[in-house]
């Protein structure tokens, strides 16, 4: 115990001492006219501008917008992730039927689909839970599916001997097994699900976080583009490491 | 067709293909209801295609399966099976796995896990009703898996290799409970394994299987051990020691086939 925390606590002294570093040589280059402020900003600025935005409570409601697109894109490309995945494995012949078109969908980049979703949902929030589900779908519909086909058939086997009726093998054995696939990739979709309706925002909005720094963008306000990306950065790390919480809970069966 | 009414499993010139790979070849068998029998063969012989074959999870290519006289279509719903693998439920408690099968039979949810609480007792697991698989060792997971099957009290019971991945001390205490288990309430045993001295000391006959593919039955020997069985002391006896050598005698043939036919 004494010897990992001792192993420990310098390398978070180090982590620390290279975000100074790096922060500070980008400081002290601005200040040195090595770089160009308008371009780069300062690091002492964008903080002054995170202050500021927290104390006068103006990004409080970007971020709320922001939040709750991330939040619907994720429930609704899950939900019908999972719903289509299972399906799909359960139903070998519409699975292949349909194939060859889930790969295609999935091999478009979805920023193209951005100035669609705007013409068809509008400005406000649900063009970008639309982007947001067609990135969070194919995860949780990809992982889904290979869940569910991935199951051991001995698994299977004994419950049937244990009496299981169809139902209660999809109930007891096959959900759990495909959620344990869903589950790990929890992470990665919730991330995804924040670029996703970010971008939507950057394209064409009127609130959110991504309407902020396109907007500094507009009138060449780097502080703001950047107080924006740090703001961005921290609420996704914050998420991921309540998601990672959330999914040590739900997988604590495995060793 | 004598004894088919006491018969609790027969096969009846049972043959199983797997594509154009032939398992075993016109077996036929008989195993008397409450009786043990212990199946044993050279490794690739066929023991689980024969189980399987029991358990109604495959159908025969050719012949006929009977359990207690009436043909089996379908899943065998008079028997359990305990595998050779891992096959218990990982998102589950030791609990939940062995009520189980008590709520697929639709027994309320209360009295199920009144029921697992017991089993989890009678294999000495208390304490761990809460633990999952991934937190047990080899020797627990097999107890949680021997309460699985048995506290649907199924008629018989098909065992495949369930103790082999067990390190011998262990496996012996397992061999002994199970005997304890089944002297407690007497059921129809079907147990594989590849291990002549398990089978010996546990079972009321023993089977020998020749060598795959398309395995047959080479020869049923009756195994007249008293009992109760001291496994203990069990490999130690005369007696035992004088069936061994006469089985081993015809098993040794068999095992020898099957490294010929392996290089």
């Amino acid at each position: 115990m004494n010897e990992r925390a001792s192993r420990r606590l310098p390398i978070a002294v180090w982590q620390a001492l290279l975000g100074a570093a790096l922060l500070g040589s980008w400081q002290a280059l601005v200040n040195a006219g090595k770089l160009d402020k308008f371009f780069f900003s300062r690091p002492s600025d964008v903080a002054a501008r995170i202050v500021e935005w927290l104390k006068t409570g103006f990004i409080w409601p970007h971020l709320a917008v922001t939040l709750e697109e991330a939040a619907l894109a994720f429930t609704i490309g899950a939900a019908s992730g999972v719903v289509c995945g299972f399906g799909l494995a359960r139903a070998p012949r519409l699975g292949a039927l349909v194939d060859p078109y889930i790969r295609l969908l999935n091999a478009l980049p979805r920023v193209v689909l951005a100035p669609i979703f705007l013409l068809w949902f509008g400005l406000g929030i649900w063009s970008k839970i639309a982007l947001g589900v067609t990135v969070v779908f194919f995860i949780v519909f990809f992982n889904t599916h290979q869940g569910v086909r991935d199951v051991d058939p001995v698994v299977v086997n004994n419950a049937r001997m244990l009496g299981a009726s169809e139902w209660q093998l999809v109930r007891h054995v096959l959900i759990p097994s495909a959620l344990t696939w869903v589950f790990s990739s929890l992470h990665i979709s919730i991330g995804f699900a924040m670029i996703a309706v970010v971008v939507g925002e950057y394209l064409g909005s009127a609130r959110g976080v991504g309407y902020l720094i396109s907007q500094a963008e507009g009138v060449f306000d780097t502080t703001g583009v950047f107080a924006g990306m740090a703001v961005l950065s921290a609420v996704v790390l914050l998420v991921g490491w309540g998601v990672n919480r959330l999914e040590r809970w739900l997988l604590r069966w495995k060793a | 067709m004598h004894g088919t009414e006491s018969a609790a499993i027969r096969l009846d010139n049972v043959t199983k293909r797997f594509a154009a790979y032939t398992a075993i070849q016109g077996i036929d068998l008989e195993v008397r209801a409450g009786a043990f029998v212990s199946v044993v063969g050279p490794s690739g012989c066929g023991k689980s295609t024969l189980l399987n074959l029991a358990a109604g999870l495959i159908a025969p290519s050719e012949g006929a399966v009977f359990v207690f006289g009436q043909s089996l279509y379908g899943l065998n719903r008079r028997a359990g099976y305990m595998f050779q693998q891992d096959a218990l439920l990982a998102w589950k408690t030791v609990l939940g796995n062995i009520a189980a099968g008590l709520r697929f039979r639709g027994v309320h949810a209360r009295e199920a896990e009144a029921r697992a609480r017991e089993w989890i007792a009678r294999v000495g697991l208390r304490g761990f009703s809460d633990a999952f698989p991934s937190q047990l060792s080899g020797g627990m997971r097999k107890r949680v898996a021997m309460a699985q099957s048995w506290i649907v009290d199924p008629d018989i019971l098909l065992m495949d290799e369930p103790f082999s991945a067990l390190d011998v001390h262990t496996r012996l205490r397992m061999e002994s409970e199970l005997l304890e288990l089944w002297t407690a309430s007497p059921k129809t045993v079907l147990f594989v394994t590849h291990d002549l001295e398990e089978a010996l000391a546990l079972a009321d006959e023993v089977v020998v299987l020749s060598a795959g593919p398309a395995s047959r039955v080479v020869n049923r020997y009756g195994i007249d051990l008293p009992r109760p069985r001291h496994l203990i002391d069990i490999r130690t006896e005369p007696r035992f020691a004088d069936l061994y050598r006469h089985i081993w005698a015809q098993l040794k043939e068999e095992v020898l086939r099957s490294y010929e036919r392996a290089s």
